[in-house]
């Protein structure tokens, strides 16, 4: 009997944090189906008595979806290039070649993981606004292809587990070493990379900040600043908002559903001892 | 002899080459940028008009500035509360998924999945759950016989509806936390219950200081991401049509929007670069202070 | 081999993605190669932003030289930083006419007076009062479309229920008005409220203007702690919060839908009075169109009959930031927005009051529902307005947060507005 209860106990509350997890999602999805009347219904109901999806065509109607979608795809798609080329070849650096300065650059790697981005907000808006590129999606782009420390790092920590034996052996066969890179590093490298690339992917898709300072056509916007433009001019247009939520939401979920041990396994196994 | 040289002068390069995209980067990007604020903190700078150098002006201002001690003030309160809270929370949470529960990998998924929602939708379903007339949340503490605060337009509850939304984000830590669970041995779980140990002792004595590292860098980087956080109270206080709204009694004001107010709405680049060294050298400052006290309760190997 | 056209096959997409990106941006340049591009960056947005893209489209019909194109951008904070940029992202835009001071100080604003001469432009026709505001140093920097002013809207089904006739005269009518008006449950919550604030802060500066106040002296000094500014935010802290209760006002406002829908307070019977903008006679008719609502001037204090017919008049103005890349063509297109008809038709469809004093008589103004009490308050001498000045982005904001604190009762009027005086000092001469 005490195990049966110490049983049901456990998962009553294991069920109950989840149920808190999944509550604002049931209510957005709720709200997004429900017509403008019973949203501002007392008291509040969960589930709509009606199912209508009038709040979806009031959300494309109002905002340019598609076209939003199209830039943040693209915006999220080159990020994740600019990571995949960048951030290995510097993570092989700090793990598998010997030279001075190596130790000082990983403590600098580190360091950057910590800098509050409002330190560099104004000088890098300057700069991006000097060489005319301010408007442009230069600005949101460009950086990942210098490299991310997080990614450098979570690389660096993943690439020092291949055993150096296999490097050696090519190097004595007279490989160069951009050769032992691309064609023995890397490909053993492809389950980190795949977590590089997907959280690159929804750093990008769910970044605000960014999209915000330098975007300036609204043609242009990203997902984030279009629903934050959406609020600006309609409100508390609750229903319409939810729905946009719900549109906005969608890919990102689509990709963690895909590809959800990458996350998992991503962040609590590479790199954080 | 010569034959070592020319190895590491080799080594040298190949290495130089290989992180040249991140050194070029740390340059231009990062180094050079925090240099020039430092610059443009002595100036008196608009954007539209060449910067005039002022001096200590900015610093002196901010001694005085009302809004600077606010930000000041709403920053380390969601800090000094926030961060152990959802440490604490995110703990528990692992610790719960932790025992022998079926299913475990759907919760753990569930449990992370509030961290890759957009941001701005979080806020916004939150904004709509904490609706003082028409809000889920009330009425679920309404159900409860506990108070129903006007979360969102009541000065004193602002702060606590971001570390609520904060809260409901925990699932990052919550998953490092349960690996970090995974990996303590089982021989000192054992060893524990063979002494007698009740689970509160065991948790102290052995399941405390193996995931003591963990819990280092997690409120460290807890920290230094709420000292700069930006983006939940700029949308929490959003207002329509947008004037440069810190919230009810600047109430959700923090730092990072006092920073970017500045810059992008008032057009006080100087005043700006000014606000952002002072939140780099408490960054460091902090960051410093918790490494160096962390001998005394961090554990390795 | 493989390694070799796989890395060019990558460097390759990489270009080309990057190029497109590129040339997604620099888009805006554009267009066809015989029509100049111009890009008109305005404020407005759903069913007032569709007005206006009517105009534009019949702007390019009319002529093969200029294209102009529309873009909603409802963000004054992103205006503001578009035309940081060496190049700027639009050419013509629109603002409040009390902002113009401050941007002119700053550099951002291009001065029209060239183009003014140069055409001929009447602008005797336009409004002083919106006029003087254009004005920086002497220079022009910005051109009056369309004026708008406050005036008492009231609900006729609400005031027949609570057994009162009509609109008050006086203040002290109104604020026996406001109490018969207001309803609440047995435990305190309201469920309809006499007065409550469309926008803090218009309705705030426009009541202290109605009890006699101004808020700028004659240099363009700020002046928020005269007494009359003090006596109408008291009028507002006396009878709502301060009767009602700070938090049961709070709980009641939080609840309250969009303002530009169906769901707006004064539509559905939550709200029995407002003070407004013309434009809600267009906003009625198409999102509440069986509302019984009447509007009338705004009550005056009964010992200053002589502050009857005060009004606060705005601005919605027209300008062509320095950076623009085509300022010729989009002074022309200006010019063409500035023109007769054109103004008729947009002010039309937005519900605004024209610019121009030849049209206060325009009967084409008599399709709009009870408009003409508001063209009429345009002609009252005590149609007041904000100055504008190079501190008027502080002043504003220092007074939003004094606003704020004042209806939420956490400082008095008096007190919350001699700290604003305070703050003034240090930014205004």
């Amino acid at each position: 009997m005490d195990r049966k209860a110490r049983f049901a106990g456990r998962h009553a509350l294991v069920w109950a944090i989840a149920l808190g997890m999944l509550f604002p999602f049931i209510v957005m999805i709720g709200t997004a189906l429900k017509p403008p009347t019973e949203v501002f219904s007392l008291p509040p109901r969960l589930l709509p008595e009606q199912w209508e999806f009038g709040n979806f065509e009031a959300a494309l109607s109002a905002m340019p979806f598609w076209r939003y979608l199209g830039n943040t795809l693209l915006v999220s798609g080159l990020c994740v290039v600019g990571s995949l080329v960048s951030c290995p070849l510097v993570a092989y650096s700090l793990a598998k070649l010997h030279w001075p300065g190596r130790g000082l650059m990983l403590a600098l790697v580190l360091g950057s993981m910590m800098l509050p981005p409002q330190v560099t907000l104004v000088p890098l808006y300057l700069l991006w606004n000097k060489l005319g590129l301010v408007g442009t999606y230069f600005p949101l782009i460009v950086p990942s292809f210098f490299g991310i420390p997080f990614f450098i790092f979570m690389l660096r920590q993943f690439l020092v587990g291949i055993p150096d034996e296999l490097l050696d052996a090519a190097r004595l066969d007279g490989a160069s070493e951009f050769r032992v890179y691309w064609r023995i590093v890397l490909p053993l490298a492809r389950p980190a990379l795949a977590t590089v690339a997907v959280f690159q992917f929804v750093w990008t898709w769910t970044d605000f900040l960014n999209p915000l300072i330098y975007l300036s056509d609204s043609s242009q916007y990203t997902l984030s600043v279009g629903l934050y433009a959406f609020f600006s001019e309609h409100g508390v247009d609750w229903g319409p908002l939810m729905a946009a939520s719900v549109m906005f939401t969608l890919p990102a979920l689509i990709i963690f559903l895909l590809g959800q041990r990458y996350f998992v396994e991503g962040i609590a196994t590479k790199g954080l001892k | 002899m010569p034959r070592r040289s020319t190895t590491s002068r080799r080594q040298l390069r190949l290495g130089l080459a290989f992180a040249s995209p991140w050194l070029v980067g740390f340059v231009v990007l990062i180094l050079g940028p925090i240099v020039a604020s430092g610059y443009y903190s002595f100036t008196d700078f608009n954007l539209f008009q060449p910067p005039t150098f002022v001096g200590v002006d900015n610093y002196r201002t901010m001694v005085g500035d009302e809004r600077f001690t606010k930000a000041l003030f709403n920053t380390l309160y969601l800090t000094v509360f926030g961060v152990p809270l959802a440490l604490a929370l995110s703990l528990g949470f692992a610790l719960a998924l932790n025992s022998r529960v079926r299913g475990l990998p759907l919760y753990r998924a569930i449990v992370y999945l509030p961290t890759i929602i957009p941001i701005v939708v979080s806020v916004y379903v939150w904004r709509w759950l904490l609706n003082a007339q028409y809000g889920y949340f009330n009425r679920i503490l309404g159900l409860l016989h506990l108070p129903q605060p006007n979360w969102l337009e009541d000065p004193t509850f602002t702060k606590p509806a971001i570390i609520l939304i904060g809260l409901w984000m925990v699932g990052g830590t919550t998953v490092i936390y349960l690996a970090a669970l995974k990996d303590v041995p089982s021989e000192t779980y054992e060893a524990a219950l063979v002494d007698g140990a009740g689970p509160w002792q065991r948790f102290r004595a052995v399941t405390w200081p193996a995931i003591s590292p963990v819990t280092l860098f997690q409120l460290i980087v807890g920290l230094i991401t709420s000292l700069q956080l930006f983006t939940q109270p700029y949308l929490l206080a959003q207002t329509r049509l947008n004037a440069a709204a810190g919230g009810p009694d600047d109430s959700l004001l923090t730092y990072g929007m006092y920073v970017y107010q500045n810059a992008f709405v008032f057009l006080k680049m100087g005043y700006a670069s000014a606000l952002a060294w002072v939140l780099f050298l408490v960054t460091l400052a902090v960051t410093a202070v918790l490494m160096l006290t962390s001998r005394r309760w961090v554990h390795y190997g | 081999m493989r390694r070799v056209s796989f890395r060019r096959a990558t460097a390759a997409a990489v270009a080309g993605v990057l190029a497109t990106a590129l040339g997604a941006c620099g888009g805006s340049d554009g267009g066809d190669d015989d029509k100049v591009e111009v890009v008109f960056s305005y404020l407005w947005a759903g069913a007032e932003a569709e007005a206006l893209e009517e105009i534009i489209a019949d702007f390019n019909a009319s002529q093969d030289e200029i294209e102009v194109r529309g873009v909603s951008n409802p963000d004054f904070q992103k205006q503001l930083t578009s035309m940081s940029g060496a190049q700027g992202s639009f050419d013509i835009s629109d603002h409040f006419g009390n902002g113009v001071g401050a941007w002119a100080s700053k550099g951002i604003l291009a001065p029209l007076d060239d183009f003014i001469e140069a055409d001929g432009l009447d602008t005797d026709d336009f409004v002083p009062a919106a006029m003087s505001q254009m004005m920086y140093e002497g220079q022009t920097y910005s051109m009056p479309i369309a004026l708008h002013a406050q005036m008492l809207m009231y609900n006729k089904k609400l005031y027949a229920e609570a057994g009162i006739d009509g609109p008050p005269e006086t203040t002290e009518e109104w604020a026996e008005q406001i109490a018969k008006l207001t309803k609440r449950d047995a435990d305190g919550t309201i469920t309809q409220l006499g007065y409550a604030n469309a926008e803090i802060n218009t309705s705030f500066t426009t009541l202290g203007f109605m009890f006699g106040g101004a808020w700028d002296d004659q240099s363009g000094r700020p002046t928020p702690a005269d007494p009359g500014n003090v006596a109408g935010l008291e009028f507002y802290t006396e009878n709502i919060p301060g009767t009602y209760g700070v938090a049961e006002v709070r709980d009641f406002t939080s609840g309250f839908g969009e303002y530009a829908s169906a769901q707006n307070p004064f539509y559905v019977d939550k709200v029995a009075t407002i003070i407004d903008g013309e434009w809600q006679s267009v906003f009625i008719d198409q999102y509440a169109p069986n509302l019984d609502w009447g509007v009338a001037p705004l009550p005056y204090p009964a010992a200053q009959p002589e502050l009857a017919g005060t009004t606060q008049v705005t601005t919605s103005t027209l300008f062509i930031p320095r950076n623009a890349k085509h300022p010729e063509e989009a002074w022309e297109f200006m010019k063409y927005l500035l023109s007769e008809d054109a103004m008729v038709r947009f002010t039309l469809a937005l519900g605004n009051l024209p610019a121009r004093i030849s049209l206060l008589d325009d009967p084409r103004y008599d399709t709009l529902p009870q408009f003409s009490t508001w063209l009429d308050a345009l002609r009252s001498p005590n149609a007041q307005s904000l100055a504008s000045t190079p501190w008027s982005a502080e002043y504003t904001s220092d007074l939003g947060q004094a606003f704020d604190d004042i209806a939420q009762q956490r400082t008095s009027p008096a007190e919350g507005l001699a700290d604003v005086a305070d703050k003034a000092s240090s930014y205004a001469p």
